[in-house]
């Protein structure tokens, strides 16, 4: 057991290595030249290369690498390019909220998904089962901003009333955490269908296996059976599922967070790759690649822990 | 020489009989029948392939063209879906963005599943250093989310439609990948490989015609609900404005374009474009659906690899 | 402007729906009749603004954009600023003393400047409330004119030094004359800033540096969320600003936009400018009773260029036919924003209603211009040798100005097109376009969006001046270029206009420009504000100062 959580530790660190030079070519890939971008509509020839060098953007890319890559290790991410603010900073305000509206999301969708898998499962290919995998399907086609903008809107028009604006936790912890109802709402009705998929379809596989019937035989009432047994082992999967689910809403929010007004991490990158803020853009990716792995890693674990037959 | 020979009724199984269009259909009716939600998820997914392919015979109108006088008109007999701000048939858009939105996913895909085929199939087959190197880069990508990877890939490449499809298939590529590649470790592992192995076939042609064909089930299943995350995907994407760009007229673009800003004042602009989205992810993905459910058994993966479809 | 939704059946629809309640009321009208009386103004109270970004950073030297020059302008001071208020009527811009009580000018280039006695910055660290005085106005222009990187240098580059003459006494020094000196410094991006700051901070992009002497000071900004400004005890205008703070909250989203306002989470309008589209004028009348509003035209325009040098566009006749394919009347028909509301632009955009020269007054070519023919264009392009037209390539920004520039530029293509002007529509993604497109690197031509910069001179001046950095055009014409230098030096007004007006018709005659024009915006304060006169530019602060809530 040591030994497997050695070997996956060890695994994850080529991974987070080759994360971060991925992490940090990527937006230097992008044509577009920030330093033009930031004298916008004038620039003068000598005043381009003062701000390059100001900015250290002039030295070799190994060299700037290695000291982004030291700064890292000595626990600071650099500076914004634009706004001077610091990247953690700006990082550790908004990670938060992004991170609450998506424990927020991820719990909608076990919520809605696992019941409607398990009702759909026990039933299989009843009208309940059409009904629940319909519903869902659906729920996961409409584009989730589509919703968003007639949540907001329409009802400003007919009833002069909006969602509430952002509140800081801090200041109304109550308001603040009832803002996320809405936005947590449209996109855990999305991550609903998959997790219901997921639920039916391990449930039903597990149900067909041998132990279940042999429980069932013994006499055991249905549900005891079902959830005490099946789910247990179905849920595996389920796990997989989620890790990958939070990877997909911390990148997925962002027009959520954009129509909701709600100042989380997918704002804050999509202006900083507009802009070509370079230590921001690394920043960010850092810490989702990071948070991601370190999530995929915990799913790893918590296999172990719920299947002993599972090793790498 | 009706009554020379005795012919003895020969079992239709020992014959190789052409593929005729008797047993085609009795497959589909049946499908059909075992799975009424995945028979109308192909039927959506016909027509959408119908309006794609003859766009030009069924539209009346082209899809840029203006018709004067005839701004913002609510669905009518003449403009079945009304007509958007600059004149155009509604109508005639949808049925045009569904040539653009099979074209974008289906080459999205194609690409994707050729991408993730060949990743997946050779670091399975081959293992060792190139599996464990390949892996990790693999894992790095997939940890990139979705966001990210595409957002910096589309102002890399700049807009356009050739550029969206290899930044989607790129995104998509990573995680289908590591499907194939759990797929394809249970198929090797099968006696049938072994037995190949043991009469000895070449690799590659272990990896085209015993591999390969055996997995094909997974890629199937993987494409159809690949296809309508792309389209869903080109959506948002035309939100943030990293579609495709104007004037062609993909569904993701009318909606949250200037559907979007008339929202309120003529919401076919916007209603006809989403519904035909929701209607063709839906079709996807119930189609995939049915095609696992039927398919299932023979494909369960190692674990939890292949489960996380 | 046939198809317009101004349908009174949708309000009436609308009744239906929502069953009276509230919107029965608004429009039966419970109309406030303003007693005469309700003009002492009340002090107190919070002024509630929606605006579309955040500020990039909050260094005015380092900038040229809105989204920091806008809120910006609440918290500095310049030496002159633009009057605003209701007394002043929108697309004009007269100038004002602000910092400055009076100035002489000795000669053609030399102006003395009195500071007012007893200006005090804000209080808060490093420069605690201290006094302004003539070496902060050196100090500012010279770190003007000599950090790197300032997109505003052209504003005042002509300028050759500052002294400080005594503690209350500034002279300027000009290298050469130019007669719109007074107006370039009432500028949005001439104010008085602080050495302390730049000294403590090192520039002035952290929130932590704005310290001014303006109406409000800059309490905290939330980023994405809001900036939150209180007022400035020590104002050196006594009395105001009449409301103690101002909530300036930032949402991306045009629907969202609009929802806080109708919300009544918002005193103004969503848009830029306190604008409402014309698509919503009529729902929000109808939400808010006694709503008021200004009908104007802005500085934003379409912007067309080409290579005058390359072929084909060095011929005349192609640069006409260019323009005579090119409906403007239907882009402005079409888009949500406008609605159909919109007055052509000659050279100098019509929001210069002093300056723009009115479009009959151009000479007949250039009048031509502004009338949508396909048939003429295609007639003058046979003549200029392409009887089947021709190709080209056009570039544009995708996306990133909204669907109504998207749709802008499907209508100017489809025309063009129809002239047979075969256009290869190239779109960049926005940065890649501003660091390429904007400094000339295009093959043929491109659309964009022209900049809304406050001076009516450096809409000829820095596209058609030979030796201009955003000269992409590539235009050295020797008769324009003394046309401009001569304006340059005409300090008479009546005579500068004319050759102002000169100038115009010189352009418009060689075609040097792809027609465009401007949206006539709709302006929107809800009742309970007043004293409020909108008008363009980035001076919110200037404009909101004077006004009070009355509630």
């Amino acid at each position: 057991m040591r030994v497997y959580i050695l070997r996956r530790l060890l695994v994850a660190v080529p991974s987070l290595l080759i994360a971060s030079l991925i992490v940090f070519t990527l937006p230097r890939l992008i044509p577009g030249d920030v330093v033009q971008l930031m004298l916008e509509e004038k620039a003068y020839g000598k005043d381009l290369e003062d701000l390059r060098a100001k900015l250290g953007l002039n030295r070799p890319l190994y060299v700037q690498y290695f000291d982004w890559m030291g700064s890292i290790v000595r626990g600071r991410l650099g500076e914004s390019l634009w706004t001077r603010q610091p990247v953690l900073t700006e990082l550790t305000r908004r990670l938060p909220v992004t991170v609450t509206l998506g424990i927020f999301a991820t719990l909608v969708s076990i919520a809605i998904g696992v019941p409607i898998g398990v009702l759909a499962a026990t039933r299989q290919d009843g009208a309940l089962d059409f009904f629940a995998r319909s519903a869902a399907i659906l729920g996961l086609s409409v584009p989730g901003f589509v919703l968003a903008i007639l949540v907001t809107l329409l009802p400003a028009i007919w009833w002069g009333w909006t969602p509430p604006r952002f509140v800081a936790f801090t200041k109304d912890p109550a308001g603040h955490l009832l803002q996320f109802v809405l936005p947590a709402l449209i996109l855990g009705v999305a991550a609903a269908a998959a997790i219901m998929r997921l639920t039916r379809g391990m449930l039903l596989e597990v149900l067909r296996q041998d132990y279940v019937r042999t429980a069932a035989a013994k006499g055991l009432r249905e549900r005891v059976v079902v959830l005490k047994h099946a789910l247990k082992n179905a849920l595996i999967p389920v796990v997989t599922v989620l890790g990958l689910q939070v990877a997909g809403i911390a990148g997925g929010s962002v027009i959520i967070e954009w129509i909701f007004g709600i100042p989380g991490m997918g704002q804050f990158l999509v202006d900083a790759i507009v802009q070509r803020d370079y230590p921001v853009i690394q920043g960010i990716n850092l810490i989702i690649v990071t948070l991601i792995v370190l999530t995929n890693l915990s799913v790893d674990l918590l296999y172990a822990v719920l299947d002993p037959r599972i090793r790498y | 020489m009706a009554n020379s020979v005795e012919t003895l009724p020969v079992p239709p199984q020992t014959l190789s009989r052409p593929w005729s269009v008797p047993s085609a259909v009795r497959v589909v009716l049946t499908f059909a029948r075992r799975k009424p939600l995945g028979a109308v998820g192909g039927v959506i997914v016909l027509t959408l392939l119908i309006m794609a392919t003859f766009a030009g015979q069924i539209a009346p109108h082209s899809y840029e063209q203006s018709v004067p006088g005839h701004r913002m008109k609510p669905p009518s007999a003449k403009f079945w879906m009304g007509t958007d701000n600059l004149s155009r048939d509604v109508w005639s858009r949808v049925v045009y963005g569904a040539r653009i939105s099979v074209t974008v996913g289906f080459a999205t895909v194609a690409l994707a599943t050729l991408m993730a085929t060949v990743v997946g199939v050779s670091s399975a087959y081959l293992g060792g250093a190139y599996d464990i190197a390949v892996q990790r880069v693999v894992d790095a990508w997939i940890s990139f989310p979705a966001l990210v990877v595409i957002l910096s890939l589309m102002a890399a490449l700049g807009p356009g439609l050739p550029n969206l499809i290899l930044a989607l298939s790129i995104l998509g590529a990573a995680g289908a990948s590591r499907v194939i590649r759990g797929s394809t470790l249970s198929v090797i592992a099968s006696p049938y490989v072994e037995g190949g192995r043991a009469i000895g076939a070449g690799h590659l042609r272990i990896v085209l015609l015993y591999v390969l064909p055996n997995v094909l089930g997974t890629i199937f299943i993987l494409a159809t609900i690949g296809l309508g995350q792309v389209i869903l995907a080109e959506s948002a994407l035309s939100f943030l404005g990293f579609g495709i760009p104007p004037p062609f007229p993909s569904w993701g673009a009318m909606l949250s374009g200037s559907g979007r800003s008339f929202m309120y004042h003529a919401p076919w602009m916007a209603l006809f474009p989403g519904a035909a989205i929701s209607l063709a992810v839906f079709g996807f993905n119930m189609l995939g659906d049915a095609l696992r459910d039927v398919l299932d058994p023979r494909l369960r993966g190692s674990g939890r690899s292949s489960a996380s479809t | 402007m046939s198809d317009t939704p101004f349908d009174p059946g949708v309000s009436r629809r609308d009744l239906l729906k929502t069953g009276a309640g509230a919107v029965a009321l608004a429009v039966s009208g419970v109309q406030l009749a303003t007693p005469a009386q309700a003009q002492t103004p009340k002090k107190g109270g919070t002024l509630r603004l929606t605006f579309l970004a955040d500020p990039l950073h909050f260094d005015p030297h380092q900038t040229l954009s809105f989204v920091t020059m806008c809120p910006l302008s609440l918290c500095y001071s310049r030496l002159v600023k633009v009057k605003a208020g209701p007394t002043v009527k929108p697309m004009t811009y007269p100038v004002e003393p602000d910092l400055a009580e009076s100035w002489t000018q000795a000669n053609d280039t030399t102006y003395i400047f009195k500071l007012k006695k007893g200006v005090r910055w804000h209080n808060k660290p490093p420069v605690n409330g201290r006094e302004l005085t003539a070496d902060d106005v050196k100090y500012t222009y010279e770190r003007f004119l000599s950090i790197t990187g300032n997109p505003n240098k052209p504003v005042l580059e002509y300028v050759d030094k500052i002294e400080a003459v005594d503690k209350y006494t500034v002279k300027f020094t000009l290298k050469e004359p130019n007669a719109w000196f007074i107006d370039l410094l009432a500028s949005t991006s001439t104010w008085i800033i602080a050495k302390e700051c730049v000294e403590k901070f090192g520039d002035l992009k952290k929130v932590e540096s704005v310290v001014g002497t303006g109406p409000w000071m800059l309490d905290r900004w939330e980023p994405n969320v809001k900036i939150v400004f209180s007022r400035h005890p020590n104002y050196h205008v006594p009395g105001l600003p009449y409301a103690d703070n101002v909530e300036w909250l930032i949402d991306k989203d045009p629907a969202s936009r609009l929802a806080t306002w109708l919300s009544g989470k918002s005193d103004f309008g969503p848009e830029y400018q306190h604008a409402v589209r014309w698509l919503d004028a009529p729902v929000a009348r109808q939400r808010k009773p006694g709503l008021q509003t200004s009908e104007y035209t802005w500085f934003t325009s379409g912007a067309t260029g080409f290579k005058v040098g390359n072929p084909p566009f060095n011929d005349l006749k192609v640069r006409r036919a260019l323009s005579r394919a090119s409906n403007v009347a239907e882009v402005f028909e079409s888009l949500a924003f406008s609605q159909g509301h919109w007055t052509p632009n000659p050279a100098v955009p019509a929001a210069f209603a002093e300056w723009s020269i009115p479009i009959d007054q151009l000479n007949p070519e250039g009048r031509k211009l502004y009338e949508f023919n396909t048939a003429e264009a295609k007639k003058l392009l046979a003549e200029a040798g392409h009887p089947n037209g021709f190709k080209t390539t056009v570039e544009a920004p995708s996306v990133v100005y909204g669907p109504d520039f998207d749709d802008f530029v499907a209508i100017t293509v489809k025309n063009w097109k129809a002239a047979g002007i075969d256009v290869d529509l190239k779109l960049k993604e926005y940065g890649a376009f501003i660091s390429s497109t904007i400094f000339g690197k295009f093959d043929h031509m491109f659309l964009g969006l022209r900049g809304a910069w406050a001076d009516p001179e450096a809409y000829f001046y820095r596209w058609f001046m030979p030796g201009q950095p955003l000269n992409v055009w590539g235009v050295n014409d020797p008769k324009l270029t003394d046309m401009i230098k001569l304006q340059r030096r005409t300090f008479d007004v009546a005579k500068r206009k004319q050759v102002v007006f000169d100038i115009q018709r010189y352009l418009a005659d060689q075609a040097l420009f792809g027609v465009d024009g401007s949206i006539r915006i709709l302006s929107a304060w809800d009742a309970h504000i007043k004293n409020y006169g909108p008008n363009n530019g980035f001076d919110y602060g200037g404009r909101l100062m004077a006004a009070w809530i009355d509630k």
